[in-house]
């Protein structure tokens, strides 16, 4: 029926033509670039903005806490003797500090809340710098005053840190979860960005060859469904291309990025010793062939689902910007998962993450995300798969009978019911 | 021997019947035109031939088999619309249409450097198609048609959009393809040219054949009922000519088809006696007449059985 010599030549122009282009050219080389300088940015910003040191005076009327304070950080605190609340009130408005703080002994005993008055600017970071500060200040005051033991005082200061790792089938101990929570996210947001692209790349080449008035002359040569596998398939393959390329490019760039990232960090006064990527402030998490395989079988059987129902809506069009509503419609599926992904990520085993990513129009973007996060079944991974091959097939073949009609169509903005109609045609 | 054999075609789309019992055979070699106002079913039945789309009934015979993808190698399409990537190289684009023809890369490259040649086009071949005026285009277009040498070349308004010279040079080539042989099917509704190139002709209107065969019987088959007649003077005689239907009238020309009984020299004489006749001449009708006539008479008819039924 097919004729794959055919098939052939056209996918060949689809991919050759695109591949050559300029815009293809540059996205594929600036994508790794950009997350380079992304990685970059993540690790650089915390340094490029050194915390402006801002002056909190401390009117102590016990004489007990603010020198802690100034301990904790000389450059922050600041004891003005024989200076008054009102005094340090003008000294803020003047600019040269920029808060005070008055402690009491009810402020020590705890039944007056402390107050900050400050000049309205540092934010955040500052006002819980400040609270922890004054915290352990007024901790340590009261530790001292009740004679507590070194031992217990060890015990006050211990900071517990949890430490997770997910135990594998094989027995191994794995990475983080929620490292691995962003790397599925994002394989989640590429997924769904790649597939509105590339579907995309596909509706306009449909559109191009209708308003060009050529699909006529194609036609009298080749099959329409050959023409709409050949482009299916032809930028399909421009799809993995890329996506390999970004792969190697980006795996190459992650292997590379602890060290220069720990050159770049090597400026904090306290890190004269030897740096492990363990001194990171956050893990690279290292992502398994395995996912980067099913990662490339999902993408690319939802951009065949996809593409196919685009090809479609543009054999209806004439021009891209006509219709917005028959676009609407088909891109709804796809816009839907991205509403669930935080839900599907903080809990993946859930039976509704697991309906979801076997739902085949969600499960290209919910079934990555899930496996990037934690082992999921591999019956489920099949029965994924095997679903999202059944609804490709479905979809081609609706439409292919949508596009050999609406691409000789031309003078009327399809409706849904028009397209149903043309499903019926011989 | 008939190169292409509609038989009893029927194409509906949804409730609108584009083609209903069409039925005519084009014979080999011959220079064949499908006549008939917009609308009429001619692309339809065109797109057929070349197995574009498939009739609901009937059939489509080419060299006798049912029209399918191995029958499309052997024709050549060149439609209403023109159009080709306008993003594409010129050299690229006619390799690319002459594969999807079934020629091999050699043969394809080989035939499309003797037409680049022929239509002095050889310079465009790494230029965007886009970068080309529309006559250039035109000629691209017309070398995607035949650069695979089909038996059958099916054109549809060739000349559209054509300046004189270029019209003159697309003219020559059709008509040396069809000494070497080739069968043209010429869908148009510029008379003239069907007068001057066409053997046999097909007329359609509202979707089925009105009229259908070798020109000069059809011609003949009409009879002489025409006078063409040139004058200098006042042309309102013609107002008072009976059972007449005026064409081509101009300020001192006229062609008077003559209606149930009419008599040529009483028109004579009626125009003897208000103008100065400069030339008179009894004729066959012109195709143009022909197309006219034949289309207001079916349409006519269909409206009285549908008002009767």
């Amino acid at each position: 029926m097919i004729e794959f010599d055919k098939l052939g030549i056209v996918i060949k122009r689809e991919y050759l033509t695109r591949i050559k282009s300029k815009a293809y050219i540059l996205t594929t080389l600036l994508a790794p670039l950009i997350l380079i300088m992304f990685i970059l940015l993540i690790a650089l910003i915390p340094m490029l903005s050194p915390e402006t040191t801002r002056v909190v005076a401390i009117i102590d009327t016990t004489n007990s806490v603010s020198h802690r304070m100034v301990d904790a950080d000389p450059n922050q605190y600041r004891i003005f003797p024989n200076a008054t609340v009102n005094d340090v009130r003008r000294m803020i408005n003047d600019g040269v500090i920029q808060g005070y703080i008055v402690i009491t002994e009810e402020v020590i005993e705890g039944t007056v809340n402390p107050e900050l008055i400050y000049g309205g600017s540092g934010g955040l970071n500052f006002i819980q710098k400040v609270q922890r500060d004054l915290r352990n200040s007024i901790r340590e005051e009261k530790l001292d005053r009740s004679n507590v033991s070194a031992d217990v005082r060890q015990i006050m200061r211990e900071n517990v840190n949890l430490v997770t790792r997910v135990l594998t089938d094989t027995g191994e101990e794995e990475q983080d979860t929620s490292a691995l929570m962003v790397v599925g996210l994002i394989l989640g947001f590429v997924i769904y960005g790649a597939m509105f692209a590339y579907g995309g790349i596909v509706m306009r080449g449909v559109i191009e060859e209708k308003s060009n008035r050529i699909i006529e002359v194609i036609v009298s040569s080749v099959r329409p469904f050959e023409l709409l596998l050949g482009k299916v398939f032809g930028v399909g393959a421009l799809a993995v291309t890329q996506f390999v390329f970004w792969i190697a490019a980006g795996s190459a760039i992650t292997a590379a990025s602890t060290p220069i990232l720990l050159f770049f960090m090597k400026q904090p006064p306290d890190a004269t010793a030897a740096m492990g990527e363990a001194d990171l402030p956050f893990t690279i998490p290292t992502i398994g062939t395995e996912l980067i395989v099913f990662f490339l079988i999902f993408f690319i059987l939802g951009y065949l689902m996809y593409s196919a129902m685009f090809a479609a809506v543009g054999s209806a069009l004439e021009s891209e910007t006509e219709n917005q509503q028959l676009m609407l419609v088909v891109s709804l599926p796809i816009i839907i998962p991205i509403f669930f992904l935080g839900t599907v990520a903080a809990d993946p085993d859930s039976s509704l993450s697991l309906v979801l990513s076997l739902i085949p129009f969600f499960a290209p973007i919910i079934m990555p995300v899930r496996m990037a996060i934690m082992n999921v079944p591999m019956w489920e991974v099949a029965l994924a798969i095997g679903l999202m091959i059944a609804a490709f097939l479905g979809l081609m073949w609706l439409s292919a009978r949508i596009y050999r009609v609406g691409i000789l169509m031309y003078g009327k903005s399809a409706s849904f019911s028009e397209l149903s109609k043309w499903i019926r045609y011989n | 021997m008939s190169i292409i054999k509609v038989e009893h075609v029927l194409k509906q789309f949804g409730s609108f019947t584009a083609v209903k019992d069409v039925s005519f055979e084009v014979t080999k070699g011959r220079i064949f035109g499908i006549l008939g106002p917009n609308g009429a079913g001619k692309t339809t039945t065109i797109r057929m031939i070349n197995y574009i789309t498939i009739p609901d009934s009937g059939q489509v015979l080419i060299n006798g088999m049912q029209a399918d993808s191995n029958s499309q190698k052997k024709i050549g399409y060149l439609p209403e619309e023109r159009g080709l990537y306008k993003k594409m190289k010129v050299g690229e684009q006619l390799l690319y249409l002459a594969r999807l023809k079934g020629m091999s890369p050699i043969d394809a490259k080989k035939s499309l450097k003797y037409w680049l040649d022929r239509f002095e086009a050889t310079d465009w071949v790494k230029k965007e198609l886009g970068e080309l005026s529309k006559g250039q285009q035109q000629k691209i277009q017309f070398i995607s048609t035949i650069a695979h040498d089909p038996e059958i070349c099916i054109f549809d308004e060739p000349f559209s959009g054509l300046d004189p010279i270029n019209s003159e040079l697309l003219k020559d080539v059709i008509i040396e393809l069809n000494k070497n042989g080739k069968t043209i099917l010429f869908a148009t509704h510029r008379m003239e040219q069907v007068e001057q190139m066409c053997d046999d002709i097909c007329l359609f209107s509202k979707g089925t054949v009105i009229l259908n065969g070798a020109l000069s019987d059809i011609k003949r088959s009409f009879g002489k009922n025409t006078v063409k007649i040139e004058f200098q003077g006042d042309a309102s005689f013609l107002e008072e000519l009976q059972n007449v239907r005026i064409n081509n009238r101009s300020s001192n020309f006229a062609e008077i088809r003559l209606l149930d009984g009419a008599d040529e020299q009483e028109i004579l004489k009626k125009a003897i006696s208000q103008v100065k006749v400069m030339h008179f001449e009894f004729v066959q009708p012109s195709l143009n007449e022909i197309f006219i006539s034949t289309v207001n008479s079916h349409t006519n008819k269909e409206k009285l059985t549908t008002e009767v039924s």
